[in-house]
């Protein structure tokens, strides 16, 4: 029996299922819609999409946007199937989208959070100094073991499960780490496709640029309550949710967790609200009685 | 350590058959031995340790996971045919693998 339903939302695609476009027509949503608006509030034109456009998953920017825009869309799809989730958690930018399908900004005003954010980190990322890495098969230990005797400068940022990280950090250490990772064991240890050390250290400077940011833009109060990703507390305010985006940004998520109290508070159906299954996949990992119902089967 | 008989042999094929069918949904008659897991089945790292975490509990294994990742890095699998020969060696010596080279 289904007690409640929760919507998670991605923070960037891996693999689309190449099945979004269609899923969004047949139930009468116009994804160049969500297209133009996006290209109206940034004033650029962005390219035509295209599942394998290179744009948007080279460019960190376009990528963000992208996923945020399916994000969206599915969440417009959900709403109109009259689907209310009782809670919901955005996977580290994933955020925006949250709060967009939780009616406490518009898309455009998504749009302008993820361009600033973007913008003040923007530095970090064209210096080409900093990257982030995700390790398979190693638990928090044997991670921190190898980040410690090779005196790496980076930080896991992220626990997708437990056997599942994401650290951050200096690229060259990145890299270290993740050949390391590989000779203790780790069955997959590969660079992200991301020039920002998102939550790690490297973005607490900018900490109070963001939260001044974040203070100029108005918030409503959410529909549902969203699950930190940072502390894991129920965010019901709009002022919560000015702490949680400067949270998300600059500090370590632990979406494992996040998970765990979602169960906790009886959710046992998942709506995974973006293009591609990265999140369902990742639950598998997670202990509990729930399941991922298809967006494609409504 | 296990002993490995016919009827372990086609219990696994069976599991890693099904389960690359439905996760890649691909039809079942579609998947050999000799079918890529990555190129063929767009297969990833994920699978591969849904696919361990299955044989650990169905056969009660005591085996880590950096052990199988160790031995991985030495005998890369490819193909569903090698990746059931592995699970098989797994299964026969568990955390021993290593020293079964």
């Amino acid at each position: 029996m289904i007690q409640k339903q929760a919507f998670l939302f991605p923070a960037f695609i891996t693999d689309y299922t190449q099945k979004e476009l269609e899923l969004l027509s047949g139930n009468g949503i116009d994804f160049n819609v969500y297209l133009k608006t996006a290209s109206d509030k940034l004033g650029i034109v962005l390219p035509k999409f295209s599942y394998t456009e290179e744009d948007f998953r080279n460019d960190e920017l376009l990528a963000q946007i992208i996923a945020y825009l399916f994000s969206c869309a599915f969440s417009d799809l959900l709403k109109k199937k009259n689907i209310k989730p009782s809670f919901g958690a955005g996977y580290s930018m994933g955020i925006y989208a949250n709060l967009y399908a939780a009616e406490s900004i518009s898309l455009e005003e998504g749009i302008h959070i993820i361009y600033n954010a973007f913008k003040l980190v923007n530095e970090l990322a064209c210096s080409g100094k900093y990257g982030m890495g995700g390790i398979i098969g190693l638990n928090v230990d044997d991670i921190n073991e190898i980040i410690k005797k090779s005196n790496s400068n980076i930080e896991i940022i992220n626990s997708n499960s437990e056997f599942s990280h994401v650290v951050a950090g200096t690229k060259n250490d990145v890299n270290t780490v993740l050949r390391l990772a590989t000779i203790e064991g780790a069955l997959n240890a590969v660079e992200l496709n991301v020039k920002t050390p998102y939550h790690s250290r490297f973005l607490t400077v900018f900490d109070d640029r963001f939260t001044s940011f974040v203070n100029t833009i108005v918030l409503k109060a959410p529909k549902f309550p969203i699950v930190s990703t940072f502390d894991q507390r129920l965010i019901t305010t709009s002022d919560e949710l000015k702490k949680e985006l400067v949270f998300n940004l600059t500090s370590k998520i632990n979406w494992y967790k996040t998970m765990q109290v979602l169960l906790k508070n009886r959710v046992n159906e998942f709506y995974e609200c973006g293009a591609g299954k990265d999140l369902s996949k990742i639950a598998r990992f997670i202990d509990g009685d729930f399941k991922f119902s298809s967006i494609y089967k409504i | 350590m296990a002993q490995i008989t016919d009827k372990i042999k086609k219990e696994v094929k069976e599991v890693i058959y099904e389960f690359f069918a439905e996760e890649c949904e691909t039809p079942i008659e579609d998947i050999s031995d000799k079918t890529n897991i990555i190129s063929d089945l767009d297969g990833d790292s994920l699978m591969f340790l849904e696919l361990i975490e299955i044989f650990k509990k169905k056969y009660s294994l005591n085996i880590e996971l950096k052990t199988i990742g160790k031995y991985a890095v030495k005998h890369p699998v490819k193909t569903v045919g090698e990746l059931i020969n592995m699970q098989l060696l797994i299964i026969e010596h568990e955390n021993n693998i290593l020293n079964f080279e």
